[in-house]
């Protein structure tokens, strides 16, 4: 007997077990064949086979289709051709097209196996000349007997097939809390009895039940030996190149390389570059990448009508940075030769994987570049996935959804649960009984059930979204090699993630938003909108002297990758705002590696230390003897195990997998037994392991981390020099690491004025202009952009005459009033600014409007409001406050904090250092951490009028006050002022809420 | 027209519930009391005392969150019955002195129209004295009271004394009496229209009333006039007795623990149908339409209808209707915290048989019915029910 119908997981909100437990259950039972038949898709594939193969079971693929209202038709897949098919198969039903069997469509059905309970689907299936068989289902019934002699008439098998959902029995349970959430229903005790999942179940209990037709059960295995095909093996399929005039590709890309190389180097190419170029490209060329080199070259930078390229502002990320190739193709921003990028890091000829260049681009302009590309290659580009599964508070979110508890205790629950859940020793419902956040939060009722119950949907897919940029373009179209389906935001996607693609040998290509990139643009633009001449040709951000400076007082909110709490407390530290360090910098700060941060500051400043094993000496001196890359990795395993440079390689990938443990064993013995192999010993191999390990996924590789660099340096030039222009094209991108409250208050520390909204002056975006900022009409809560492009529309036809001049011509709806009246925005269009007066006038405006039966046809009148208050000033801030969500010319804490006395700015901590005092400020952000012990503590950062101050919360002080945490309020702290290598920062002994 | 002076007496026992507990238990008095179901996980709360609101506890709250509020509180179950009871004696007080007498369920509200009752009772202030201290007497609760020439006057009167008290509005001074009263004690304004209002910068009832009709209706439209109206205390609106609305029958079950289970949902609702069946069926009435109204937990209310041309008083007509006004209302994702099926266009049940239906089968259902009807009038509500329905307390 063979399972031929079990469903995993992937069967979004039905199945319940991954398709590893699936195998792992179907090995236990003796099985050595199995069929994963997910509901109209194989998002699960690459799982599945690999499971297979721990288990040592042969997969079969196939999947399950609907057919009809209630009728489902199994197809497996026997052949290349069949996969091909079944790939197409499902492609289409994700288009809910119709699929019949019929003479028309037989072809659609050839390499598979099909699976049908319906009588005329077997008839015409057998008229067709198709493999089908007559599904039975998982146990005899009157409709199988009914079935089983059709079959025989038609001389084709039946066979007896489980209808699986489940992983085991208990599964159910949270079977029909899937049902629940899929349905959008709330779980009912009457469902449980209706609509039961069953589990895979062993070749003995199929056995007994199909006693009666001993035949059923033999036939599966008949089937199973017709169905040879075991997996996906296209090769690497590299995105095609349209070839221009008779030239190869290789000749192409040497001319445009050479071209750009003089472009970025003068006509005359020193020697360096001429020989690095050389050798890349013989090595691109030999292992016959030159035309995904062209391919990517022409998605930058696309040839326009006239012949030229469009330039575009971009940053090279990954280890496509390190080459110099690209670099002089303007796919990458920095130059390998001068920061010591290794192209060896990107292409090797040990390498079988496919190159990996990933490009960002300014996070407005994405869109439309992927729009190109999906335009360009029609059905032959598609985007990668993203199997989007169950965390921790969206599975309690779900669940209290479904037990029908209201919006607001639900939120009130979830909102203050933090992003880690690393202690898997304790249960979820352990865990959120220990979280200080949670210490008032009420567990009574249906809490502790819910969160029992959302325990076990931690970890199963949910949904698909798109990738962030992932794009793989194939020589045909794309639903030959893997489903394809319409994701809600109208891109095709493939069915599988980006460690799916990658084994499957697609090649992806990431095109990624980056608001930085916006950022620079923007704040450029405006500096030349103001008369500036500013010139990118030689820009060289990094040696200027002023810039460094600023970096090396940790000025840097807004500068993209080095703008963060840590981030900025690590450059004081540092205190050199030298480009090579930021390089190191931005690859070492990474969670868990807190330790590795104060080493690396004190032998920064000339503390004295050993390398990690004297064979590392000359590997790691660049880093102080430290492991900052994820390229570092390999290179210990080479040093230190005897690894080739490919295993290496191999070894620093998985780290960064989802599902590394398994795949890591492997290298773990490779490596303790290279190590020994060197007179190593153990506990020396177990710390340098350890220390491996903490490469988890976050940290960069030099060439990508330098690429980073460039453009954290650039932002950081802007804000030292047009500080106005850059600040108002920061807010302006949003999205930044801070609120726009944060930014606006930054601003103001660093003496800009801000100017309220004005709809007489203000653009769109932010505007900033020598040492004032103007804010722009984007940051008015609820004014949607139909509104605001009809402002300057109108604006530039004529000015507002008055506000019943404006109304008339905007037509503004209630809401966007409101709003554009808070914050000040008319203030200009009313002689006397009063608001109570503008609101009047808008309400009568509107009576009128409706009495005259619509809002176009009313003339223009100036109505005769009564002497009205004008609101109090603490009124108008709290209405601008709620508005604009900051205030252009006061800082909430100099209202909450007036008359407190014996408290200490912002700005003076620096006298009171090794003191302890209380401070008045607002809560920006944390950061959440787990201590070696596993307690959680946390980095807050507040801010008053003066200056942004960053707290340690140690973990008794936190369990403490974590509950009474929340972004946006004022607080009273007390703690000790600390410095550490020119770092300033309070250590919180004490907190208490001064206001909402 | 002449204008004819009227006197409308308004008693309100604030936080009603809580004034009952604190007769039958003087060990409550100046301490914060919560009423609420004590055996569910998550008991809302049905009522506290004025302690209690301003430590911040609110009706509907979770008993867990309130309790948390008010660590002091003492928590009584609800003791519906004795309410009921609590409000009849109430009113029979009050009735004493007019027929013409408006109130609601068990929330210690009431107006009493004492016009041209001085001849009989005194002056109406008198009244009002004396009503008072009758109640406070035999009832041992101290209702707050007000009087003027309208209901909104009045009630204006008795939420500016509120928790005690009593407020007289002389005939003539409505108007100097509501200008400096801030404008959420006015009622009948929508929350939009405080809102706009607000934006106006207008807070005090005078500065409303400061502004003319035409001003009014210009920022307002066709409720201008009512705002004007408004707030000058102008109010014609007449107190309306029981017996002038149109008869209905109520059932009402509130959950302890509120219920999103649907299958229980239904078994409640088919419960709440066979006791509106039985009460009609003994006052030989037949109801047109049934409703029902679901209050959910987030505080949302839900009321939907199902009805039929010619009225029905058996249980299964009954039990279909409200189904369908069941399934017509369950529209949200959250919990249930009561529910209330209500017949209404009700007549008369008319004695002649149907002239189409299986006379026999159609007889033996009346006759099943009319036998639990008895049982149930001689053993209890709950001596007999049919399986899929639950106990209802």
């Amino acid at each position: 007997m063979v399972p031929l119908r079990v469903r995993s997981c992937f069967s979004l909100l039905r199945g319940t077990a991954s398709p590893g437990s699936l195998c792992g259950r179907a090995a236990g039972f003796g099985y050595t064949r199995l069929a994963l038949t997910d509901l109209e898709n194989l998002y699960g594939l690459w799982s599945f086979l690999a499971a297979c193969e721990r288990h040592r079971i042969r997969p079969i693929i196939g999947t399950e289709i609907e057919t009809g209202a209630a009728d489902r038709l199994v197809l497996l897949v026997r052949n290349e051709v069949g996969y091909r098919n079944l790939c197409n198969i499902i492609s289409r039903r994700k288009r809910k097209d119709k699929l019949d069997v019929s003479a028309e469509t037989a072809s659609l059905y050839e390499g598979l196996v099909l699976l049908s309970r319906s009588e005329t689907m077997l008839r015409t299936s057998r008229a067709c000349g198709l493999e089908a068989a007559a599904d039975l289902g998982s146990r005899p019934t009157e409709n199988g007997n009914r079935l089983r002699h059709l079959a025989a008439t038609l001389g084709i098998p039946a066979v007896a097939v489980p209808d699986s959902d489940l992983g085991a029995p208990g599964e159910h349970r949270a079977q029909l809390l899937l049902r629940a959430i899929g349905a959008g229903e709330t779980l009912d005790s009457g469902g449980q009895v209706r609509d039961q999942g069953q589990p895979l179940e062993s070749p003995e209990v199929y056995a007994s039940r199909f006693s009666i037709w001993p035949e059923t059960l033999q036939a599966t295995e008949e089937i199973a030996d017709r169905c040879t095909y075991r997996r996906p093996a296209a090769g690497l399929q590299m995105p095609p190149w349209q070839q221009h005039g008779c030239q190869s590709a290789g000749v192409v890309l040497r001319q445009e390389a050479y071209e750009g190389a003089r472009e970025r180097y003068g006509f005359t190419l020193p020697d360096q570059v001429v020989e690095r170029l050389d050798y890349e490209l013989g090595v691109i060329e030999s292992m016959g990448f030159s035309s995904y080199f062209l391919v990517v070259r022409d998605i930058v930078q696309p040839l326009q009508p006239d012949g030229t390229r469009k330039r575009r502002r971009i940053c090279g990320r990954g280890s496509g940075a390190a080459s110099l190739v690209a670099y002089c193709l303007s796919i990458t921003n920095v130059c390998p030769i001068r920061y010591n990028l290794y192209f060896e890091r990107f292409l090797n000829p040990g390498r079988s994987d496919p190159p990996d260049i990933d490009i960002d681009f300014a996070w407005d302009e994405r869109d439309q570049v992927l729009a190109e590309v999906l335009g360009l290659f029609g059905e032959r580009a598609a985007m990668v996935c993203n199997h989007v599964c169950f965390k921790p508070r969206g599975a309690i979110r779900e669940t209290a959804k479904a037990y029908g508890l209201p919006g607001y205790e639900i939120s009130r629950m979830t909102k203050r649960l933090p992003w880690f859940f690393k202690r898997s020793d304790l249960s979820l419902q352990e865990q959120i009984a220990t979280l200080p956040s949670l210490k008032d939060q009420d567990f009574s009722g249906p809490w502790a059930e819910i969160i029992d119950r959302a325990s076990e949907l931690i970890g199963l897919p949910r949904y698909l979204s798109v990738h962030p940029g992932g794009v793989v373009i194939t020589e045909g179209p794309v639903h030959d090699y893997v489903p394809v389906e319409q994701a809600p935001k109208g891109v095709p996607i493939i069915q599988w993630e980006k460690d799916g693609t990658e084994e499957s040998g697609l090649v992806k290509i990431d095109l990624l938003g980056n608001r930085s990139l916006g950022v620079i643009r923007d704040a450029i633009g405006n500096l030349r909108k103001n008369g500036a001449d500013f010139s990118e040709q030689g820009w060289t951000p990094e040696d200027d002297l002023q810039t460094k400076a600023a970096v090396g007082a940790g000025k840097t909110m807004g500068c993209f990758y080095i703008e963060s709490p840590a981030m900025r407390l690590l450059q004081q530290k540092a205190g050199s705002g030298d480009f090579e360090q930021l390089v190191i910098q931005s690859s070492i700060i990474r969670p868990a590696a807190n330790e590795f941060v104060r080493e690396y500051v004190r032998r920064l400043h000339g503390g004295g230390w050993d390398p990690l094993h004297p064979a590392l000496e000359a590997v790691l001196d660049e880093t102080f003897g430290l492991m900052v890359y994820q390229e570092d990795v390999s290179k210990v395993a080479v040093a230190l195990a005897g690894f080739s440079h490919s295993e290496a390689d191999g070894l620093r990938k998985v780290l960064s997998k989802k599902d590394r443990e398994f795949r890591l064993r492997d290298y773990r013995d490779k490596f303790y037994r290279g190590c020994r192999k060197n007179n190593i010993e153990s506990a020396e191999i177990d710390r340098i392991w350890a220390m491996m390990m903490s490469f988890d996924g976050y940290s960069f590789c030099k060439p990508h981390s330098a690429s980073y660099a460039r453009v954290s340096f650039q932002s950081a030039y802007l804000k030292t020099h047009f500080p106005a222009e850059f600040m108002a094209a920061v807010i302006s991108n949003q999205g930044g690491y801070y609120s726009t409250f944060s930014y606006v208050s930054e601003a103001k520390r660093m003496g800009l004025i801000i100017d309220p909204p004005d709809v007489r002056t203000s653009e769109l975006s932010w505007r900033g202009q020598g040492t004032r900022i103007r804010v722009g009409l984007q940051t008015l809560h609820g004014l949607s952009q139909e509104t605001c492009e009809r402002i300057l529309g109108c604006r530039k036809e004529r000015h507002f005459r008055s506000f019943s001049d404006f109304l008339q011509q905007v037509q503004p709806a209630e809401h966007e009033i409101r709003v554009l009246v808070d914050s000040g925005a008319v203030d200009g269009l009313d002689t006397k600014a009063n608001r109570s007066r503008l609101y009047w006038e808008a309400a009568a405006r509107e009576v009128g409007a409706s009495a005259a039966g619509g809002a176009g046809l009313f003339p223009v009148v100036e109505f005769d409001a009564p002497p009205l208050r004008d609101q109090s000033p603490i009124e108008r801030l709290r209405r601008e406050y709620q508005a604009l969500g900051f205030l252009c010319r006061a800082h909430p804490v100099s209202l909450i904090g007036k008359g407190k006395v014996h408290t200490c700015k912002g700005v003076d901590l620096a006298a009171h250092v090794g003191r302890t005092v209380d401070f008045i400020g607002l809560l920006l952000t944390g950061k959440i951490v787990s201590t070696k012990t596993g307690e959680a503590m946390e980095f807050l950062t507040f801010e008053d009028e003066t200056a942004i101050i960053e707290t340690t919360f140690f973990p008794e002080v936190y369990r403490r006050y974590a509950h009474i945490l929340s972004a946006q309020k004022v607080y009273r702290l007390r703690g000790l002022v600390e410095q550490d290598f020119g770092a300033l920062t309070l250590t919180v002994e004490k907190i208490r809420l001064l206001s909402n | 027209m002449m204008n004819h002076r009227r006197f409308i007496l308004h008693l309100n026992v604030a936080d009603f519930a809580v004034a009952v507990e604190r007769v039958v238990d003087l060990g409550l008095r100046d301490k914060p009391v919560i009423v609420a179901p004590l055996q569910a996980a998550r008991a809302a709360v049905y009522d506290m005392s004025e302690e209690a609101y301003r430590d911040g506890v609110r009706k509907g709250m979770l008993l867990t969150r309130a309790t948390r509020i008010c660590r002091a509180a003492r928590v009584l179950p609800p003791r519906f019955d004795l309410y009921r009871k609590a409000m009849a004696s109430f009113v029979d007080e009050a009735r004493g002195y007019s027929p013409v007498l408006e109130h609601g369920a068990e929330d210690g509200h009431l107006y009493l129209d004492i016009t041209g009752t001085h001849r009989l009772f005194g002056t109406p202030p008198d009244v009002g004295w004396r009503l008072h201290r009758q109640i406070r007497c035999k009832l041992e609760i101290d209702p707050i009271w007000s009087l003027a020439g309208s209901k909104l006057v009045s009630k204006i009167g008795s939420r500016l004394v509120k928790p005690v008290g009593e407020y007289i509005v002389a005939d003539g001074e409505e108007q100097r009496f509501l200008a400096p009263l801030p404008l959420h004690l006015l009622p009948g304004l929508s929350n939009g229209e405080r809102q706009r209002l607000s934006q106006f910068n207008i807070v005090r009832i005078g500065e409303l009333a400061a502004l003319s009709r035409m001003q009014l209706e210009g920022v307002f439209g066709r409720r201008g006039e009512t705002l004007f109206e408004l707030s000058r205390g102008i109010d014609e609106n007449a107190v309306r007795p029981e017996e002038e609305r149109p008869p209905r029958v109520v059932r009402e079950h509130i959950f302890s623990d509120d219920c999103a289970d649907r299958t229980v949902l239904k078994g409640v609702v088919g419960a709440l149908a066979a006791q509106l069946g039985m009460e009609l069926r003994a006052t030989r009435m037949q109801a047109r339409r049934v409703g029902l109204q679901l209050d959910y937990t987030d505080g949302t209310t839900v009321s939907r209808q199902a009805s039929v041309r010619k009225g029905v008083a058996d249980d299964d007509s009954l039990l279909r209707l409200a189904m369908t006004a069941l399934e017509r209302s369950l529209t949200r994702r959250t919990r249930v915290r009561s529910c209330r099926l209500i017949g209404d266009r009700l007549h008369g049940r008319s004695p002649q048989l149907k002239l189409f239906t299986d006379p026999a089968t159609g007889r033996k259902k009346e006759q099943l019915l009319t036998a639990m009807d008895r049982i149930r009038q001689r053993f209890g509500r709950e001596a007999i029910r049919m399986g899929s329905q639950p106990v209802l307390h």
